[in-house]
Order: structure tokens, then C-alpha cells, then sequence
């Protein structure tokens, strides 16, 4: 990688603020080229027949120019005719225009004698292909394990990150802040690995511990937590763009079953599993289960369900949008989760045409699509019910045969009882009628209705308490009725014994000849033109070793196409894959990413601010056989880490922003731990794992709130991309369009508003409060300050707290004495109430440190 | 006050005596960002303080009457003579009809009147009386085009930029973004909703979309009360809550001076301070007790079919008084869709919506607003020109159109007095100087001061811009100041 080629990547970016002046040579490949293929080179030089004759994908096509003569000539700038048609703005037509920075950089370019970095090529394959220099691009290259800096002993380096960063720190003079203190540590490990704090017993255990390694073993025991997999597969949700509803239209149709791949997540996330292995399952799944797909074990049932992460994508087609664009929309999407998730790359602008700025040409987006096609065919589609699998086994269904003969069984019997209190209650009504006139109507009675003459339907008429039917039987014998009532009863428990029926969301291939795929003119499904195979991105490949997937691998009976892409991107030799899982890890630790752009590795994407050590992170995690787990502890033990959030005056001059960290960023909680944590603190969480998630509804004000089961975590509620839960949203809570690559962090009056008016926060603080109070029968105002400290800080509170916090409480007590409530709240829970929202209200709740 | 800016901006303004932004410009000349790898371009934390726009803006606040279901261009703002006088003749072109069932090529000429207003001459229907009094101020768009005929599209492309798709920040998501508020006391984005419920896309008409929620419309409910907890619950007003709030301080404080210069911290603060100023300052601008006996006239809020819409329009005229950036009015249940009886149904909906929409006009000049207030008056589609049956005369109307309507603009840098565009001569097709949504869009943020191709958004690993690279074109021809 050069500094030439980071450069463009910021010219681009930056084209409308400043020139980037630099008295190094322009060269075609690094300065001009990119230009090109941004605006030029969709008509000059990626199709066959280009316009006006001109190919401008190398610097001697460009001066050899076009019908209308060279378009440059090196060294005269005013005299390139080139220069003139961009200066004019007739090129290139289209709104669409080079900033005047950029043709800046072309007259400069041209000023100059026009060069190039090196030789060209003799030939150049038809389309633009990439280019030496765009393959040079840093993510693109090998992972390789880098040297790690040694250092003295007591320069605190306890791992290979903390040498690594150092190193950088150094060149600015500049070293770590010291140790954070135990309840920061403690803190910070409980949220970052489980998202709830610990509690006042685990601090003060924590606290107490002396032992050198305590803070070791809190992590080893947060890991085993099951809570950590609740954690960490809200971070994976984000990306895999998990929803409980079909999106796709306002119909917003349900999911029943999209909540086994969440639970799955947790699971594998909770059970250690290996990241490579989590990755074949998502995408290829159903690929290591045999067909037929039924009575599975609960090994094979993992697999498949696993692979609702391809099925996480909004699909309209079970819900009203069974049309081509629908299907291939959710196509589109599906991609773009998996790109933007593993690959850490937008693949999507090359559906229409090769990507703008990244080395991906279009054939390739489309042989990306021939891998998850035969499972995704838009020309025979299954809807979303259609792709649901059954998990009733064959067991299942006879023991729910078995059981509904049991029932028909007591049906049966009932039926015959009824038969025969239905008679009795006839005998006695006849009774009423005259001798003559009995069996008339007892015939009448008895012949079916459509056989009746008009003498006996006449006769019904006229005498209509004949009619004794199931349904009027109580009114003559209610006991008889009620005698019936239990058969329903008994059929009806009877029943509830069959094994539930329950679907797993499923992505599978259908049998038979997989589809065609073929490439989309401009990226419209009604212009299909040559069938392409199925392959890996040529630019992640090995140079000059495209990496190609079999279209069918004849020793399974699937096309195994996307189990050979899974096995390629965790092969060790994928470039990216690595380097964006350990990215995304960090950032989630430290609030951004190396790669501060975490789904964008490419050109427009950021440049990582520690390459070593994210290449020595991916390098390890891989050597450590994929080991989450072990990469948390590897992170959370570093110094980095452990550092203190607090600024000083050295650091803050040399480095403001902390790009190189000299201290440890302080980190907002996100929505499901700021909800998460006020539910731990008003005591009400429930932990239970897995299950159909929690419902949602509207409040008689039209906020999104939850319904019912409230204190479960927020991983659990319902997520309906058309109904964000308002507090959620309010903090940044990703709605579900397609999927979240990163969360933004704002800061809004409505969140204030929020925390001080709303329902939820006031609700939780008067259980707060009360469960203050219930510390003791007897608490005085400073135990219940303390105590109220432990709960929502997770510390005593310091002195001239105890004196702010009980001259709160007596102001508002004395206040509310002289101007009591209506509602007659006791005034002393009062003021505790509203002592304990602003604790749930304030920074330090809302921060971790 | 808490000033909240950051250590950094503070050194940057302070050691250099220079901003931020031009500190980073400076470093980029002098080079001395050797690596750019290092700058964090992707900004992580977002803020709605003032921004100052790149050229110098026209307008300064932006009040979007949003007319749902398609205003029937030809029987409101766009004469036809030619369609008149074929009335009742079949329909020589190809028509798109949305109601096969119910679609006919009767041409339908319009049973009202047209006249010439103002000293401009702006003929306008009988339908909108009080829009014909401020024909001077205003500049009628008779060529609007979406070239899709349905609701959902064109409203989508109207809101987000491109036909059809959802999930795209809207209009005045863009414009907070790019120029902050110039409110200290409310937010910058307002919304306000009809009684008669969501308009069709529901939230989707004010979303953020993949913006922070910051820039996500604030929806004003059209009943108390009208921001969502924007009061406490009885047993927390006034002294209580006052007390609550200055003891809240003194803990974010105190974690403050643990954390000194902490932005984010300093921003959480004034955030409160926002949410406890706008208890008072949203009450006050919500309370239209203390307007005038006058006022309330000009609105129409003494006469009960005027009398909700009314207080809208002056509403948002007191938000926008109060430094309110964008507002926007929506209508539930589509109440221009006049598929039938349009004889009825139409003069209903003008008499609704034309005195308050014209009030707003007069009422923001008259206060000397109307130079830097953009005022927008249009629906996302209009309507055909041929026959909607129903059954009998009375209940015939007209199916949608996207190919040639009616909008209106008055006010913060749009040229008054004037008409752009026309539709063919029954009105069907816009056929000179065609303006898409994306133009419009161009232009109103041109008037803001921005440029719609260099306002961009990172997302998805691309600079996102509200037209999204779609070919359009500034409208020079109707703004005050071409230049």
C-alpha cells in the first residue's frame, strides 16, 4: 500500500473541500484512474463497444484518444481535448460531475508529462477489471501475523496488544493512563461481557479480592455466564439484521419463528463455539443435514436453524409482494447482510454496474449470487411459510394420532350420550301433547329435516319444543347438559397432551437442477444477459487464483455451493473475514473499530488506525481455533483495557481525540443495556433464556411500548421493523431496514424527556424505591441512600453525596408535607421515588465508567 | 450555561484561534495529516447545534403543507379550456389507470370556474378563494411529475428522494442534519399529524431512516397532549420535578469533574436542560391563547371546518417564530384521493385546508417572516383528466395522476407572482419544464444554502445524498435570486 493510493481514497472523499496539493508525481494508476472509473469508465472502457471510440483504462488508450483525436497531449493541459470536455461540463453528461478539484488533478496530471507508476500492460481483458494498484489495496492483503515490539517489564505490557499499541504511543511520547480502579474494572467487564452490572455482593466480593488473580477469574466466570451469549448475540443480531417481522411493506407481516436463530446464537455464543464453525453453520447449514429434513436430532436441528441467518433479509412475498422485484429485492438483501457482515465490504453498488471505487466488477456480484441462488431461485420461489420446516417428528405425530383416537374416542361416547338424553327429553316433552298428536310429532321429529313434508314442517312449526336439539338440550334437562359439558372438557385435556407443533425458519435448496444466475444489465431482473458461475470475489482471492465453487459437488445432495464459500472465507486465507470478525470485537470493546468503518473495508471505508495489531488479532484468533471466548479474555486483560477513561493534560494535548489510546474511551450504554440496567435495579428482571419473544403494542398515547412479560431482557422483545419499542429507538436501537453495521451514539431532548416524564422510568423508579426501602424495616434516609447508591452505581455512595442526597430527600418531603398530592402517596417514598429516577436518569447510570 | 463543546474544539479555538472544522483544513494544507489513515472520517456522535450552510441561504425555515391523496390539479390550479370544451368526448390518448374497473376516457371538464388574481393575473378556481387573495406571493408549479401514478411511490419519493423506496431520511431529516436548529428550546424537525390519524406510509413520512435519531421529525400529536412526554404526571409538576432536575445536575456534575471534557457527558447535560426548557418553551409555542381575536379569523379557527387545520398552520408559524427549522402539516386518509363524487368531496377538502394554507401566507409576511420562510403547498400526485364512474352523475370523480400536477410555493427565496411549467391541454401529462420531486428537492436545499450533490451522509459505505446521484436540476427559473 502506498501513501499515493490513500490519497485518492481521501480526494475522493474530500473533493469539495480542499485540493489535496502534494509534490509527489501524479501518476495515472493512483491519481487519474480512480477519477475515471468513478465518472468515465461506465462508457469508456467497461463495455465492449465503447462511446465515441475512447478507452480510457490506460494512459496510452487515453492519449491515443477517440474518434474525435488524442484526448490528451502530455505536458499541454488547455491543449487536452479531454480537459476542454470536462471543463465545459459536457462530460460527463448526467448531473453527475467531477469536482473542479478533480479535473484540478487531471490538468495537474497532464501538466506533468501525464506518467504512470509503472509499465502497462501489453493486453488488457475486456471490462475494467482491477488493476495492480487497486489489488494492492491494504484489506485486501494476506493476513500476516506481525513482529510484536518487546519492551521493558515495566512499561505494563501484559499481551501482544498492549506492545503493539504502545509502540504507537511512543512515537508520540505518549504512554497508558494508569490502572482503572476494581469497580471500574468490575464494571466495565460485567457490561461489556454480559450487558447488566454486577450486583452490590459480586462488587464487594471483587473488591475483596486480593488474590492476583481476581480479576482473571471474573472473567473466566463472566464467560461461563449465560448472560454473556444474551450479550454478545445482540451485537451478532445487529449485523445479521435480526427482526421479528417480514418487513418488506407496511403489512409488516409476523416471523412466528424467526426467534430459534436468535436463541441459536445465543447458544452457540454461550456453548463457545467456534467462530469458523458458527460461520458454516449460518450459511451452509442445511448443507451438513441430509435431506429429507425430518425427525431431526437436535444436532441437525442447530444446523438448520442456524441458517435463518439467510432468511433474516425482509421478504414481502408471504405477505402480499409475491412479484419479481419482491423476490429479488430480498436477494439483494440477503447479499448485502452477508457481505456486510463477513466481508466487510458493500457489494451491492455492483449490481448495476462494477463498483465505483472497490475492485468488485459486476460478473462478480453475480457469481456471488450463483452461490446462495439455488436456495434463493426467484423463478420458483418459496414464500416464507413455504420454506418453514416442521419439527414434529415422526414419533411426534403418531403419539399425536394416538391421543386423537383417544379423544374421538370420548367424542364417541359423548355423542352417544347425547343421542340418549336427547330421546329422554323428548319422551317427557311428547308427554304434554295429546295422545293422538304424539306420534305425529314424534315422526315429524324424527325424519331428517330435508325429508320432511310440508305437513310435519308445519307441524314443527307450530309445536317448536319438539325441536330438542344438542344445543337446546340444557333447557330441558340441565344436568344432562352439564353431564355432556365434561366429555368437552376430557377431550379438550385429552388434546392438550399431542406434542406442540413448532417450524424452524429455514434456508435450503429445493431439489432438482439449480437455476441459472445470470448477470442483470444495470441490475434490472428484466434484462438478463450471460449465465455466470459460481465463484468467491476475485479480489479477495489469491492474485491470479480466482477462487471458483463447483456448481455441484456430487458427493452431497445439495449443490454445496455455499458450504465450499463458507469453508473458503474461514480457510485462513480469506483476507477479510478474520480482520472484520476481531474488528467488530474490539469496537464493541472500545466503542470503534481499528477500522473505524466496520462493513466497509474498502476504498471509502476508513484506514485502520493499528493495522499490526489488527492483523496480530486476526492472526490469533485463528491460530486459537476461532476461540471468542479466548479473544475477549485476551482484549479485557490487556493494559489497553484496563487503562483508566480519565484525561490528562498530556494526552489530551498530543492526542485529543484518542486515536491512539492513551486512555480507555468512555462508552455509552446502548438501548438493551440502559433498559437492561434499569430493570436489574428496580428488581424485576426475570432471567429466563430463549423463548417466543416478548409482545409489544401501542399505548393510549401511540408510543411503542412493551406488553406484558416486561422484565425480560430487551434481546427477548419483539422486533417489528414497523414498531420500534420507543425507548429503544430513542437510544439508538438500529429499525431494521436491512441490518446495522454500526450503532450511532446521539444525545436528544426527547431522551431527556424520556427519562424524566415517561412511564417505564418513573415505573422502575418507584420499584426502585420500594425495594430500597424494603432493605430494611427500619432504614434511616443515609441507609437508604447508600443502599440506593449500591443498587444503581454500584458503590457507596461518597460522603458529600450522602449529604446532598438526604437534603434532597428532606426538601422534597418537606415540600410535598406543605403542599400534599392528591393521590396521597406516602410522602417519604415519594422523595425517595423521585431520588432513585434521578440516579436512573443520570451519567453515571448511562455510562459504564 | 454549559457551553458543550469539547476539550479538542476547545484547544482548537482557543491554542489556534481558529474552529475545529477550519483547523482541520489548515492541517490538511499544511499537510501535516501525513497519514490520513488517521483521521476518523466517520463522525460517531452527531449534534443539532447551528450550522452555517456553504453559500449564503435564502430561506431559513421550511413549512411543507403535505396534501395527501393528489389535489386535482385542473379543478384547482391549472385551467383547461380545451377540456371543457371536450367534455364528454372520449380521450384520443393512452391513459394509465389505477381503477381499471372503474376507468373510462370520458374527458371530464371541470364544473368550476377559473378567474385571473393579483396584479400577476394567476388564474385560479373558484375552489380556493383565499388562495386566489395571496396569487401574488406565490409561485404556481403547474408541471410537477413523479411519472408514477400510485400513493406510496410518489409520497416516497417526495419524503426520501427515490420513488418507492423506504427507509431513506426525509426532507427535513436532511435539513437538520445539514443546518442544526436555530432553536435553543425546541427541536429543529416538527411534525404535525391529523386528527383523522397517520397519513398513508405512517411514520415512515418523518423517519431519520439510516440518520441518527436526531434528525427524526418530532411528532406533534394532533390532540393533548401533543408531545409525548413532554409533562410530567401530576404528582411531579413544578416544584418537584425543578427540584428533581437541579439535583440530577449536581450528580452529572460531579461524574463530570471525574471526566473532565467529556463531550458526550456535556452534551447529556444541556440535553436536559433542552427537555426542561422545552416544557416551557413547547407549552408556550403549542398555546394559541394569546393570539388575537384577528388572528384567529385570518386562520379560520372561529368556524368549525377551518377550525383544526387552522390551528395547525398556526401552530407551525409559532414554531417557526420560535426558530423551528422544518415543519411539516400531513393529513390522514387521504382526503384529496377524490376518486368519487368529487363534485362534494373536493369543495370539502378546499374549504378544510384553503383558508389556513392562505392565512399562513399573509399571516408570516404581515410579520415580516415570509422572505425566509419557504411556505409548500402540493399533494405527491394530481389527477386525470377523464372520467372515474361510479354509477350516476353525481358520484363520478377522478382517478390518480403522476404525470402532471399542481404544487405551490411562497416565500423564503421563491419568486412570487408567478406560474412554471404547464401540462398538456387537458391537463394529463406535464409537458414544459417538467420539475420532479429531485428538483424540487435540489432547489429547496439551494434556498437553504445548500448544494443537494455535496450534502452527503455516510452510510452503507457510500456518501448518501437525499437525490442519490438521480439526474435533476436546480429550478433557477423560480427563485427571487437566480444568480
Amino acid at each position: 500500500m502506498t501513501r499515493n493510493q490513500l490519497a485518492v481514497g481521501v480526494l475522493v472523499l474530500y473533493a469539495s473541500c480542499s485540493p489535496a496539493y502534494s509534490d509527489e508525481l501524479l501518476t495515472f494508476e493512483n491519481d487519474i484512474r480512480p477519477i475515471f472509473k468513478a465518472y468515465c469508465l461506465d462508457c469508456h472502457g467497461a463495455t465492449d463497444e465503447m462511446k465515441g471510440g475512447l478507452d480510457l483504462r490506460l494512459r496510452r488508450f487515453t492519449e491515443k484518444g477517440g474518434e474525435s483525436g488524442p484526448a490528451i497531449v502530455p505536458g499541454d493541459a488547455d491543449a487536452s481535448y479531454l480537459v476542454e470536455r470536462l471543463i465545459s461540463g459536457e462530460m460527463p453528461p448526467g448531473e453527475k460531475k467531477l469536482s473542479a478539484a478533480q479535473i484540478d488533478t487531471i490538468r495537474r496530471w497532464i501538466a506533468s508529462g501525464a506518467a504512470t507508476a509503472n509499465p502497462e500492460p501489453d493486453q488488457l481483458d475486456p471490462g475494467i477489471g482491477i488493476t495492480p494498484a487497486e489489488r494492492a489495496f491494504w484489506s485486501f492483503q494476506p493476513i500476516q501475523r506481525p513482529e510484536v515490539p518487546t519492551f521493558p517489564t515495566d512499561e505494563r505490557v501484559v499481551t501482544p496488544i498492549d506492545a503493539l499499541i504502545l509502540a504507537k504511543l511512543k512515537e508520540h511520547d505518549l504512554s497508558f493512563s494508569p490502572e482503572a480502579d476494581k469497580l471500574t474494572q468490575i464494571k466495565r467487564a460485567y457490561f461489556g461481557l454480559t450487558g447488566l452490572p454486577p450486583t452490590p455482593e459480586q462488587v464487594d466480593a471483587f473488591i475483596t479480592d486480593q488474590s492476583p488473580e481476581a480479576y482473571s477469574n471474573l472473567i473466566d466466570s463472566l464467560l461461563e455466564s449465560p448472560r454473556y451469549g444474551e450479550r454478545w448475540a445482540r451485537h451478532w443480531l445487529d449485523v445479521a439484521g435480526y427482526a421479528d417481522t417480514e418487513g418488506y411493506s407496511n403489512a409488516d407481516a409476523d416471523r412466528p419463528w424467526a426467534y430459534k436463530f436468535r436463541d441459536y446464537v445465543i447458544k452457540s455464543l454461550n456453548d463457545g463455539k467456534p467462530f469458523d464453525q458458527f460461520i458454516h453453520e449460518q450459511l451452509a447449514g442445511d448443507e451438513m443435514v441430509p435431506p429429507p429434513h425430518a425427525n431431526l436430532s437436535a444436532e441437525q436441528i442447530e444446523k438448520l436453524v442456524a441458517t435463518g441467518f439467510l432468511r433474516m433479509a425482509a421478504d414481502g412475498t408471504g405477505s402480499g409482494s409475491n412479484d419479481d422485484t419482491a423476490r429479488n429485492q430480498t436477494i439483494a438483501d440477503t447479499i448485502k447482510i452477508v457481505s456486510t457482515s463477513l466481508l466487510g465490504l458493500s457489494v451491492g453498488c455492483a449490481q448495476c454496474h462494477d463498483h465505483r471505487y472497490d475492485p468488485i466488477p459486476q460478473k462478480d456480484y453475480y457469481q456471488l449470487r450463483a452461490v446462495f441462488e439455488p436456495a434463493l431461485n426467484w423463478k420458483q420461489w418459496r414464500t416464507p411459510q413455504q420454506r418453514l420446516i416442521t419439527l414434529y417428528t415422526d414419533e411426534d405425530r403418531s403419539k399425536a394420532a394416538e391421543i386423537e383416537a383417544k379423544a374421538q374416542e370420548i367424542a364417541a361416547e359423548k355423542a352417544q350420550k347425547q343421542a340418549s338424553y336427547i330421546a329422554e327429553a323428548l319422551d317427557k316433552e311428547l308427554q304434554k301433547y295429546d295422545a293422538a298428536l304424539q306420534p305425529k310429532l314424534r315422526e315429524a321429529y324424527e325424519t331428517a329435516g330435508d325429508k320432511r313434508s310440508e305437513e310435519q314442517n308445519a307441524l314443527l312449526k307450530q309445536y317448536p319444543a319438539v325441536n330438542i336439539s344438542a344445543g337446546t338440550l340444557y333447557q330441558y334437562n340441565q344436568a344432562a347438559a352439564d353431564d355432556l359439558k365434561t366429555f368437552d372438557e376430557r377431550i379438550a385435556e385429552t388434546r392438550s397432551k399431542k406434542p406442540v407443533e413448532e417450524f424452524m425458519r429455514v434456508l435450503a435448496e429445493a431439489a432438482g437442477t439449480p437455476p441459472a444466475t445470470h448477470l442483470f444489465h444495470r441490475g434490472d431482473f428484466r434484462e438478463p444477459k450471460e449465465a455466470v458461475t459460481p465463484a468467491a470475489l476475485t479480489i479477495a482471492s489469491p492474485p491470479g487464483k480466482r477462487v471458483e465453487i463447483a456448481p455441484n459437488d456430487d458427493s452431497i445432495p445439495t449443490t454445496g455451493r455455499r458450504l465450499a464459500y463458507a469453508k473458503w472465507l474461514t480457510s485462513g486465507e480469506h483476507p477479510l473475514l478474520a480482520r472484520v470478525i476481531v474488528n467488530r470485537v474490539w469496537m464493541h470493546h472500545f466503542g470503534r473499530g481499528i477500522v473505524g468503518t466496520p462493513s466497509d473495508f474498502g476504498v471509502l471505508g476508513e484506514r485502520p488506525t493499528h493495522p499490526e495489531l489488527l492483523d496480530w488479532l486476526a492472526s490469533e484468533f485463528m491460530a486459537s481455533g476461532w476461540n471468542l471466548k479466548q479473544l475477549h479474555k485476551l482484549i479485557m486483560t490487556s493494559t489497553v483495557y484496563r487503562q483508566s477513561s480519565q484525561a490528562t493534560g498530556e494526552g489530551l494535548l498530543a492526542d485529543p481525540a484518542n486515536t491512539r489510546y492513551w486512555r480507555r474511551p468512555i462508552k455509552r450504554l446502548d438501548a438493551e443495556a440502559l433498559r437492561d440496567r434499569t430493570l436489574a435495579a428496580s428488581g424485576t428482571l426475570v432471567d429466563k433464556l430463549y423463548g417466543a419473544p416478548v409482545n409489544i403494542k401501542a399505548d393510549d398515547t401511540g408510543q411503542v411500548v412493551i406488553d406484558g412479560e416486561e422484565s425480560r431482557r430487551s434481546i427477548y422483545v419483539r422486533v417489528k421493523r414497523t414498531q420500534p419499542v420507543a425507548m429503544l429507538a430513542a437510544f439508538d436501537a438500529p429499525v431494521m431496514e436491512v441490518n446495522c453495521e454500526r450503532r450511532p451514539s446521539s444525545t436528544a431532548a426527547t431522551q431527556a424527556l424520556m427519562m424524566m416524564n415517561s412511564e417505564f422510568v418513573l415505573g422502575h423508579a418507584r420499584k426502585l424505591a420500594e425495594r430500597v426501602r424494603s432493605t430494611s424495616a427500619v432504614a434511616t434516609p443515609v441507609e437508604q441512600v447508600a443502599a440506593a447508591w449500591r443498587i444503581t452505581f454500584c458503590r457507596p455512595p461518597r460522603e458529600e453525596e450522602v449529604i446532598a442526597a438526604t437534603a434532597f430527600l428532606d426538601q422534597q418531603a418537606t415540600y410535598l408535607k406543605a403542599n400534599p398530592i392528591p393521590d396521597n402517596l406516602d410522602p417519604s417514598l415519594h422523595a425517595l421515588t423521585n431520588l432513585c429516577q434521578a440516579l436512573l436518569s443520570s451519567n453515571e447510570f448511562l455510562y459504564v465508567d | 450555561m454549559t457551553h458543550t463543546n469539547s476539550r479538542r474544539e476547545f484547544l482548537a479555538q482557543n491554542a489556534m484561534g481558529v474552529g475545529g472544522m477550519a483547523l482541520a483544513w489548515l492541517l490538511g494544507q499544511e499537510k501535516l495529516l501525513a497519514n490520513p489513515a488517521t483521521i476518523p472520517q466517520a463522525q460517531q456522535t452527531f449534534d443539532t447545534r447551528p450550522k452555517t450552510p456553504p453559500h449564503d441561504p435564502q430561506a431559513k425555515a421550511m413549512i411543507s403543507l403535505f396534501m395527501h391523496g393528489g389535489p386535482s390539479h385542473m379543478d384547482l390550479l391549472d385551467p383547461k379550456p380545451e377540456l371543457t370544451k371536450y367534455s364528454g368526448t372520449e380521450f384520443a390518448e393512452d391513459v394509465q389507470f389505477s381503477f381499471v374497473n372503474r376507468a373510462s376516457k370520458t374527458l371530464f371538464g371541470s364544473p368550476w370556474r377559473f378567474q385571473q388574481h393579483g396584479e400577476c393575473g394567476t388564474e385560479v378556481s373558484e375552489l380556493l378563494p383565499h388562495f386566489a387573495e395571496i396569487v401574488d406571493d406565490a409561485c404556481v408549479i403547474r408541471s410537477m411529475h413523479t411519472g408514477h401514478n400510485g400513493h406510496e411511490v410518489s409520497i416516497r419519493y417526495w419524503q426520501g428522494g427515490i420513488p418507492a423506496v423506504l427507509g431513506r431520511p426525509t426532507l427535513g431529516a436532511w435539513l437538520t442534519y445539514g443546518l442544526g436548529s436555530e432553536s435553543q428550546d425546541l427541536p429543529a424537525y416538527m411534525v404535525l399529524t391529523d386528527p383523522g390519524g397517520h397519513p398513508v406510509d405512517g411514520v415512515n413520512n418523518w423517519t431519520n431512516g439510516w440518520m441518527p435519531p436526531l434528525f427524526q421529525g418530532t411528532v406533534l400529536r394532533p390532540n393533548e397532549p401533543r408531545i409525548l412526554n413532554l409533562q410530567p404526571p401530576q404528582h411531579l409538576k413544578g416544584e418537584l420535578q425543578r427540584q428533581n432536575l437541579a439535583f440530577l445536575a449536581q450528580l452529572n456534575q460531579a461524574h463530570l469533574d471525574r471526566h473532565p471534557g467529556e463531550n458526550d457527558l456535556e452534551a447529556r447535560i444541556a440535553s436536559y436542560e433542552l427537555a426542561a426548557r422545552m416544557q416551557t418553551s413547547a407549552t408556550e409555542a403549542l398555546d394559541i391563547s394569546g393570539e388575537t381575536e384577528a388572528t384567529l379569523r385570518l386562520y379560520g379557527i372561529d368556524q368549525p371546518e377551518t377550525k383544526e387545520y387552522g390551528t395547525r398552520c398556526l401552530i407551525s408559524r409559532r414554531l417557526v417564530e420560535r426558530g423551528v427549522r422544518f415543519v411539516q402539516l400531513f393529513l390522514g386518509g387521504q382526503p384529496w384521493d377524490t376518486h368519487s363524487s368529487i363534485k362534494t368531496s373536493l369543495p370539502a377538502v378546499c374549504k378544510r385546508t384553503d383558508q389556513p394554507s392562505a392565512a399562513l401566507v399573509k399571516d408570516l409576511k404581515q410579520r415580516g417572516m415570509l422572505d425566509s420562510t419557504l411556505v409548500h403547498w402540493g399533494g405527491e400526485i394530481g389527477r386525470l383528466p377523464v372520467t372515474e364512474n361510479h354509477g350516476t352523475a353525481e358520484q363520478k370523480g377522478r382517478d390518480h395522476n403522476g404525470q402532471g400536477f399542481s404544487s405551490w410555493l411562497a416565500g423564503g427565496g421563491v419568486k412570487g407572482g408567478m406560474t412554471y411549467g404547464e401540462t398538456d391541454e387537458f391537463g394529463h401529462r406535464a409537458t414544459v419544464d417538467k420539475v420532479t420531486p429531485n428538483d424540487l428537492q435540489a432547489t429547496l436545499l439551494h434556498l437553504f444554502g445548500l448544494e443537494h450533490d455535496k450534502l452527503s451522509f455516510r452510510y452503507n459505505g457510500r456518501e448518501q445524498l437525499l437525490t442519490d446521484g438521480r439526474e435533476c436540476r436546480l429550478v433557477r427559473e423560480i427563485l427571487s435570486n437566480p444568480s
